[in-house]
């Protein structure tokens, strides 16, 4: 009996353990939370504004949505389009935001906000469409004779996808150097322009290629232009060529907007349409980013957590979050040290009081209460009241001096003796009560002992709760109390010895 | 310097800590549902008569307000007794009276109150002032112990009492508690009364402490405490270990006081004894628990578990 009790809690400590450090772990490993309260992220807001003019009737502006490329990702999508109704679909794999009017007339511009975010890390997410791009035509006839020397040209610097493009590519760049290549390219409108010349020559040659347009997103910049790259598949990722230079593209931070032949901006009922980009870049904090794309990504964990509430119910829940951290100082200080405190709870309280004071003048003001309060009290004693009205006489004592101690402070010039008001009063009554009976029943030492374990306990907590770091771990890993109640449990259960005991019991160990 | 001692050491000595007193020994073998049987004097002492143990008399119960006039009418033939809260914690609340003096009471220290006086002090019993918390209380009257003088200058001014540790039904350990000038009169180790270990084998004294430090001579009277010899021990013993069947708690503190006619009487019962006997022992419960453990299962009688205590647990 006493050992399946025994049995079940450490079943349940352990279950506590896993899950809270579990789920911190897999915060911080896969939603990219940072246990550094100052951990930063760049977040590029990208502004897509299209300008036309309507022609008067029913209008529909169509727009390709960006799409989240390596760790890039598209969160926070705004649109502002007075007078049109937005929608957003997805089609064949691509979303696109439309917007409608019934009718419309003149100048318009419609903006699309949207912020990126960088995920660091590990899992590429695979951008849409991928795998299977528009049909490339089959080489024939001459211009497959022509193709078939390029490429065997393209080859002799080696097999590799990536460097026959390389090669491909520069080859076509100076036609004036190739007799093929001059000949294809005279060819090249029947294969949509040169881009779409160089694909049907990289598949001739086994290569598979998309084309991809987007905006990088590093260096700031009010016009951005969209600028079109080619994309070779080598093994399971792609590689960015630049088709002008033939060179390799860092895509890390490469906001792919549009791929092969997707439109990017159609607009019906319109004309002299015209897209412009801008990009800003700024800093904000990691979690805050972690939590932004878990929102946005409906992952479960943070959806149905306090980052769903509203803002100002959060900010009550980051003080709450803490007072279990006080609770596990009190029983640290208690039961493993041995330090008495006047109440279990009153350290926390006295704590979060302090939070508001600062912790000095909260100290001093503490014992300037509470020597005054006993003093009022002592009086009472004599006339032996009755428990409920003493207790309440002492309230209305215990005002009296909150009142004394602002009014005097401040007539003195300072502000501090305000700050009194933090403390809660009926608290501090029955703390003085205590404290009073405790006088009369052990002697001031007692009071002393147990006034001082309560100072020292409470001034830890404060220092543990107005920590930075310790306010981030508790607000962004709130699953920490699982193991702030496991470790609790675990001293609930310990039967070893206090620090104060090896004292107390100090003269057995003498000869 | 602050000197410390190492917990291994403790270990080897036996000392049960707070954390072991209270997870192990108090959780484990009193279920909180048995407390109010010591905690309310009351109910502890109707108990005992009940048992056939033997406790200080009771003379009446104070309930409500209408019997606080009534009291000395009541009292007219009682020239001496103890109106104490049943709810009451360490000694609060406790009035003595000695005798009289014309219409008035005389207090042990010779101050004499009147009428008014002892009205008002069960009055103040009833609404809780001396109760733990403030809860509404019943005031007892008990007839006061004849001291035995065998405490003669082992103790100052004050009640000296016997604390036994009552573990199964099995008296483990005890110490004499005598009050000092320093401790008021009081019976309080941290008032600074004396603590004496005395022997469970023979009731003698084995050593003693004061503010948790060894002394030889009682503080006040320098009488060596190694004189003190419990009288009627076997008794004493026999006394603490039935309360083991009249209260179902397993691990027990009595008090036991010595009346000059009636021998040991069950002053008190603690269901959360302290700790500070084994520093007037000298050595630690936890090797006579575990002593205690390995037959609390042969159901033996009171007679058989003082023996085995006496032949166990003696050290002299």
């Amino acid at each position: 009996m006493k050992n399946k009790n025994k049995n079940q809690l450490l079943i349940l400590i352990s279950l506590l353990l896993i899950l809270g450090v579990g789920v911190s772990v897999y915060k911080i490993s896969v939603l990219g939370f940072s246990l550094s309260p100052d951990a930063k992220e760049t977040v590029w807001t990208v502004e897509a504004a299209v300008t036309f003019v309507a022609d008067g009737g029913p209008v529909e502006v169509s727009l390709n949505m960006p799409d989240n490329l390596n760790d890039l990702v598209v969160a926070n999508i705004q649109e502002q389009a007075p007078g049109f109704d937005f929608k957003s679909v997805v089609k064949n794999g691509s979303s696109r935001g439309i917007w409608t009017a019934k009718s419309a007339t003149g100048p318009h511009k419609i903006y699309m906000r949207a912020d990126v975010y960088r995920q660091d890390v590990a899992g590429v997410r695979s951008a849409k469409g991928r795998e299977n791009g528009p049909k490339i035509s089959i080489l024939t006839g001459s211009a497959k004779t022509l193709a078939d020397s390029l490429i065997k040209d393209a080859r002799k610097k080696g097999n590799d996808p990536v460097i026959v493009s390389k090669e491909l590519l520069r080859l076509m760049n100076q036609p004036e150097l190739n007799v093929s290549s001059s000949r294809l390219l005279e060819m090249k409108s029947e294969f949509g322009g040169s881009l779409g010349l160089a694909q049907v020559l990289l598949n001739q040659a086994g290569v598979t290629s998309q084309r991809v347009k987007g905006l990088f997103l590093n260096g700031e910049g009010k016009k951005r232009k969209i600028k079109g790259y080619l994309e070779i598949k080598k093994g399971d990722s792609w590689v960015m060529l630049d088709p002008a230079k033939a060179t390799e593209i860092d895509s890390d931070s490469f906001l792919l907007w549009q791929v092969n032949n997707e439109s990017m901006l159609e607009v019906i009922g319109g004309s002299k349409s015209k897209l412009s980009f801008s990009t800003v870049t700024t800093k904000i904090l990691a979690n805050q980013v972690a939590i932004d794309t878990g929102l946005n990504k409906d992952s479960l964990l943070i959806d149905f957590s306090i980052y769903s509430l509203p803002l100002q119910a959060q900010n009550s829940f980051k003080l709450l979050l803490l007072i279990p951290f006080g609770a596990l100082i009190v029983v640290i200080m208690r039961n493993l040290v041995g330090v008495s405190t006047s109440g279990t709870f009153l350290p926390i309280l006295i704590a979060l009081t302090f939070l508001q004071t600062s912790l000095l003048a909260g100290l001093a003001l503490f014992l300037l209460i509470v020597s005054v309060g006993l003093v009022l009290r002592s009086y009472l004693s004599h006339l032996n009241l009755l428990l409920v009205p003493r207790i309440s006489a002492v309230l209305v004592f215990v005002i009296i001096i909150y009142l004394a101690i602002s009014v005097i402070s401040y007539k003195m010039g300072s502000d501090v003796g305000l700050l009194v008001t933090f403390f809660p009063m009926i608290i501090i009554s029955w703390t003085i009560e205590r404290m009073s009976i405790l006088w009369e029943e052990e002697g001031p030492k007692e009071v002393f002992i147990q006034g001082g374990g309560t100072l020292l306990t409470a001034s830890l907590i404060y220092l543990l709760l107005s920590n930075r770091f310790v306010g981030h771990l508790t607000y962004s890993f709130p699953e920490l109390l699982l193991v702030v109640l496991a470790v609790i449990l675990m001293i609930g259960s310990y039967t070893g010895y206090r620090l104060s005991e090896l004292r107390r019991f100090e003269p057995l160990g003498r000869d | 310097m602050l000197r410390f001692i190492s917990p291994s050491k403790l270990r080897e000595h036996g000392i049960v800590g707070m954390n072991m007193r209270n997870v192990r020994h108090i959780a484990e073998n009193n279920p909180r549902h048995l407390y109010p049987s010591v905690d309310d004097k009351l109910k502890t002492k109707i108990l005992a008569e009940a048992a056939g143990i033997a406790v200080p008399r009771l003379l009446g119960v104070i309930r409500v307000q209408k019997h606080v006039k009534q009291m000395v009418p009541f009292l007219k033939d009682e020239p001496n007794f103890v109106v104490k809260p049943a709810k009451g914690s360490g000694g609060k609340g406790i009035l003595v009276i000695t005798g009289r003096e014309g219409d008035g009471f005389v207090k042990p220290s010779g101050e004499v109150i009147d009428e008014h006086d002892l009205h008002r002090h069960a009055s103040n019993t009833l609404s809780g002032l001396f109760s733990l918390g403030g809860n509404p209380d019943v005031a007892m009257i008990e007839e006061m112990v004849q001291f035995a003088d065998v405490f003669e200058g082992f103790t100052y001014q004050g009640v000296p009492d016997l604390r036994i540790i009552v573990y199964k039904g099995f008296p483990i350990m005890s110490m004499a508690r005598l009050s000092t000038a320093n401790s008021d009169g009081k019976a309080n180790l941290h008032q600074g009364a004396v603590g004496a270990g005395i022997d469970i084998g023979k009731g003698r004294a084995l050593l003693a402490i004061q503010h948790g430090l060894p002394i030889e001579v009682h503080p006040d009277t320098k009488r060596p405490l190694s004189e003190l010899v419990i009288p009627d021990w076997v008794e004493c013993l026999r006394l603490a270990s039935s309360c083991y069947e009249m209260t179902k708690l397993g691990y027990l503190g009595a008090d036991i006081v010595l009346d000059a006619n009636k021998g040991p009487l069950i002053l008190e019962l603690n269901a959360r004894p302290g700790l500070a006997i084994q520093m007037a022992n000298g050595y630690g419960l936890n090797p006579r628990v575990d002593l205690v453990d390995s037959v609390a299962d042969q159901n033996l009688s009171v007679a058989e578990r003082v023996d085995f205590s006496m032949r166990e647990f003696g050290k002299l």
